[in-house]
Order: structure tokens, then C-alpha cells, then sequence
């Protein structure tokens, strides 16, 4: 039930994907812009179990790592999306004043954006990557915290429906 | 986990992380696992890229005008004056003309080097994620573009060719951290290495300790072997600053880019260069002005009737 379930969602986050490659990656906006996938995913990791984070993770990971702007190795993202989404989903899991508070919800994505982009830009360096302006990092990682401060009220009315819509028996029982 | 720390969960999680580092591994080791569905995934979505940038370009164009509003104001200015007097041409050709111009000087460039060149449309700007300054091409290796080939405007160097498909390619720009390309100065012929920084700018950090640099020289690639990745003689930038600390063993300098990669539509990838070297021939022409005629007027004082 639970693998069928997650299947089911692999084709919205496969449009998420298709959206954020032809459509968003069009705009060259303040702080390098935002990565609409890199906040849905988070989103969705957010209101699901850990078991269904890490899982959401490798598979959003895989797709990113398939994009060809992806400058590391094959799985770094898969790593650190795994995590990423266990992270987020189990620090609200169980905590139903957490999940049904929007704020909250901003809050932590918005904090797990910069982090998520802060441990690939390490992980990077540690695999051979070139770090490049120090100003220009913190001015991105700064900037993508406040895009997805205003992109996530936005996703958040579809991306709850269409998760509950999914998950809400499941997370339930 | 808090409430669903069972076993199942945790050897889940594991089996994941094994997974993705398992496949970092062999990446790192040159097996490309998943290569051939990156490559595919590519070539499903750079028709999509292609039709996308047509229809959104005009509003990235508008975004990207907007975030460096405050750096072009004097460009700005001096458009909007031309912009009244071409208003009504320019209302459902301003975008075909953008790029027509953008051809033409990079024809013009490529003419004068002798380079062979394909054109080639920007279709994306690469991921916002990453930390990396890249942009996809609607050319590939259906056109004769392949990997390691110089990347240009008319203007100068944009990057190189990382990666290519049958329809598009991947283009690492000047401005990502990774870039390295040697480097010269025009006149004096001092080399150098020129990084990118994630910026509009790059470092250049001179090879001879009994050479210096001064701000305005020109900075041109110096070419590599066989023409691969760099062509020679193509304009990089011009040298903004120098750093002459003290403790430096040779002399760096801030270069400021001649190509403005917020714009970027039109470019070309040199997939043929002549044997002879172009030399200091690309420089671009210094801004000549315009002479403005002098009116002079003899003032001639009337003859006053005598009373």
C-alpha cells in the first residue's frame, strides 16, 4: 500500500521536475532565483512520515542528479536529499500542532532550503568542487531562504491536498 | 524516530544512503552508472527547454533587467531615449532583433578570426541549486558541437562546451568557480590564468613575477592545444583593479567580463579554428567620439550712424 502510494506521487514530482527545468530554470532572479523541485520536495518531506521523507528524498535526489546543470557526482544529491527529507519529516512527525500550522511549515522549509544547499556546496568541496566567491554563496543562500519563504504559501494549498489526498490514511494508521 | 522508530524504518534509511553512496562511488571512479538515462533525460527535455524559452525568455528578460536595474541605469537611460524614437519597430520585433544583433556581432567576430562557428540558441540557464554557472544550448552533436569547444558572443568568451547531446549542450560559463583558461595580454603578450568567482568578474593571476599589469589591458584567451577547449585570441575582459600586495609572488588582477551573461540569448560554438593565430586582432575598438563641429560666430559690431 505504502509503495503504490509513493509510486502513485513519482509522476507529480516528475511534472514538478519537467516545470523546474524548462520553466523556472528560464529566470535569472535575485540570489540566483529559487529551486521550485528543491522546495516542493522539502514540503512534501515535511508532511509525511520518516519513512516516506527518505524515501521521497532518494527518489527527488535521483531526478536531480539526472538534471544535466548537476555538477557533482551521480548520488550526491540523492545523499543529501535522503537525509534532507528524513531531517524534515521527522522533526514535525507526530507533532500534529507543527503539521497543521502553515508558519511552521514556512519556517522549517525555508530553513532546510539554505542548509540542504549549504551540506551539497560542502559535500562538493569535499569531492573536488570549487568554492568560487564566498559573498556571492552567502548572498544565494540567504536569498533562496527568503524566495522560499514567499514561493512555499503559494505550493502549500495544492501540495497539502494532493498529499493528503495521497497519505492521510496512511499516516493515520 | 520519535513514534515510527521501528526497525523497517531504519534499515530503509540505510539501505537509501548505501544506495546513493554506492552510486557516488562508482561516479567518482568513471562508471557511469546512470549516464545514459542523464543523457536521455536530456534529450526528452531540450525540445521542451527550446519551446519554453521562447515563450518565457521575454519574462526572465524583464526579471533579470529588474535585478541589475540599479548597475545598467545610465544603459537604461540612454535606451529608453532610442527606444521613443523606435517604439513602434520595436513593439513586436524587439526580441527577434535582440538576437538578431547578438548574430550578427558574433558572425562578425568568428569572420574575423577565420573561427568556424554553429549558432545556438540559449534555451536554459541552468540550475539554480548548485552553485554553477551553466547554460544549455539547442545545439549538439547533430551539428558538430562536442565537448571541450569554445563558446562565444560577440563580444568575447562566454565558456565552454561540458557536455553534449544529440540536440542541445551543456555550457560551463567564465563565471562559474570551476573555470580555468589561460590567458594573455593583449599588446604585452604577459600570460596568465583566469578564474571564474560566481561573478561578473574574474581573477587573473599572472605567471611571471617581472611582469605587471595596469587597469584597461585587454585579456585575451590564449588558446590551447589543437584548439581545445580554447580557440586563441578570443576577448575575455578587461582588467578592473590590481592587487599589488606585497606578499603576492605574482600580481592578480580583478578582470571584468567583456560578455554580459544576464543577457545571454544568442551564442556560437567554434567547431573549427584556422592554424594561424589571430594574435591582438578581436581586441575590441576602442569607443571613438563622435567630433562635434564648431560654429563659429564673427561678431561684427554694426556701423552706428553718426548723428
Amino acid at each position: 500500500m505504502f509503495a503504490r502510494r509513493f509510486l502513485i506521487s513519482f509522476p507529480i514530482f516528475v511534472a514538478v521536475y519537467v516545470i523546474q527545468e524548462t520553466i523556472v530554470s528560464q529566470f535569472r532572479i535575485f540570489g540566483s532565483g529559487f529551486s521550485l523541485f528543491l522546495i516542493f520536495t522539502l514540503l512534501w518531506s515535511a508532511l509525511g512520515t520518516p519513512e516516506l521523507g527518505a524515501l521521497t528524498g532518494f527518489g527527488a535526489g535521483l531526478l536531480m542528479d539526472l538534471s544535466q546543470s548537476s555538477s557533482g557526482p551521480m548520488g550526491q544529491w540523492m545523499l543529501i536529499m535522503i537525509l534532507a527529507g528524513f531531517s524534515i519529516s521527522y522533526l514535525g512527525f507526530g507533532d500534529d500542532n507543527f503539521r497543521g500550522n502553515p508558519i511552521s511549515l514556512v519556517v522549517i522549509v525555508a530553513i532546510a532550503v539554505p542548509i540542504t544547499r549549504l551540506v551539497y556546496l560542502i559535500l562538493g568541496l569535499m569531492f573536488g568542487g570549487q568554492l568560487g566567491s564566498t559573498l556571492e554563496i552567502f548572498t544565494s543562500l540567504i536569498a533562496s531562504g527568503l524566495w522560499t519563504v514567499a514561493v512555499v504559501p503559494l505550493l502549500m494549498p495544492f501540495v497539502t491536498r494532493i498529499h493528503s489526498g495521497l497519505f492521510e490514511d496512511l499516516s493515520r494508521g | 524516530m520519535r513514534n515510527g522508530g521501528d526497525n523497517r524504518g531504519r534499515l530503509l534509511l540505510i539501505s537509501l544512503i548505501v544506495t546513493s553512496l554506492f552510486l557516488i562511488t562508482l561516479d567518482l571512479r568513471g562508471v557511469q552508472v546512470l549516464g545514459g538515462i542523464r543523457s536521455g533525460s536530456q534529450t526528452v527535455l531540450s525540445p521542451v527547454q527550446s519551446v519554453a524559452a521562447t515563450v518565457f525568455r521575454p519574462v526572465g528578460n524583464f526579471f533579470s533587467d529588474v535585478t541589475h536595474l540599479g548597475r545598467t541605469r545610465g544603459e537604461i537611460e540612454k535606451l529608453q531615449a532610442k527606444n521613443e524614437k523606435l517604439r513602434q519597430a520595436l513593439i513586436n520585433r524587439k526580441n527577434a532583433d535582440a538576437e538578431l544583433a547578438q548574430l550578427k556581432s558574433v558572425l562578425d567576430l568568428a569572420g574575423t578570426a577565420k573561427f568556424k562557428v554553429v549558432n545556438a540558441r540559449v534555451i536554459s540557464l541552468g540550475s539554480t541549486s548548485s552553485f554553477t554557472q551553466t547554460i544549455s544550448i539547442d545545439a549538439g552533436t547533430n551539428d558538430g558541437v562536442r565537448q571541450n569547444m569554445t563558446v562565444i558572443t560577440g563580444r568575447g568568451l562566454v565558456g565552454v562546451v561540458k557536455m553534449s547531446y544529440p540536440n542541445s549542450a551543456l555550457v560551463q560559463l567564465a563565471t562559474d568557480p570551476a573555470f580555468k583558461v589561460g590567458a594573455r595580454v593583449a599588446g604585452s603578450q604577459q600570460i596568465g590564468i583566469l578564474s571564474g568567482q560566481g561573478t561578473g568578474k574574474g581573477v587573473l593571476q599572472l605567471l611571471d613575477n617581472r611582469t605587471t599589469l595596469k587597469v584597461g589591458d585587454v585579456i585575451l584567451a590564449r588558446g590551447s592545444q589543437h584548439n581545445r577547449p580554447f580557440v586563441p585570441g578570443v576577448p575575455i575582459g578587461e582588467v578592473t583593479s590590481v592587487d599589488n600586495a606585497a606578499g603576492e609572488i605574482t600580481q592578480i588582477a580583478d578582470v571584468k567580463f567583456f560578455v554580459n551573461f544576464a543577457s545571454l540569448s544568442i551564442v556560437a560554438v567554434v567547431i573549427g579554428a584556422p592554424q594561424a593565430d589571430p594574435r591582438d586582432a578581436l581586441v575590441p575598438k576602442a569607443p571613438v567620439p563622435t567630433p562635434v563641429p564648431t560654429v563659429t560666430i564673427y561678431a561684427k559690431p554694426s556701423e552706428s550712424p553718426t548723428p
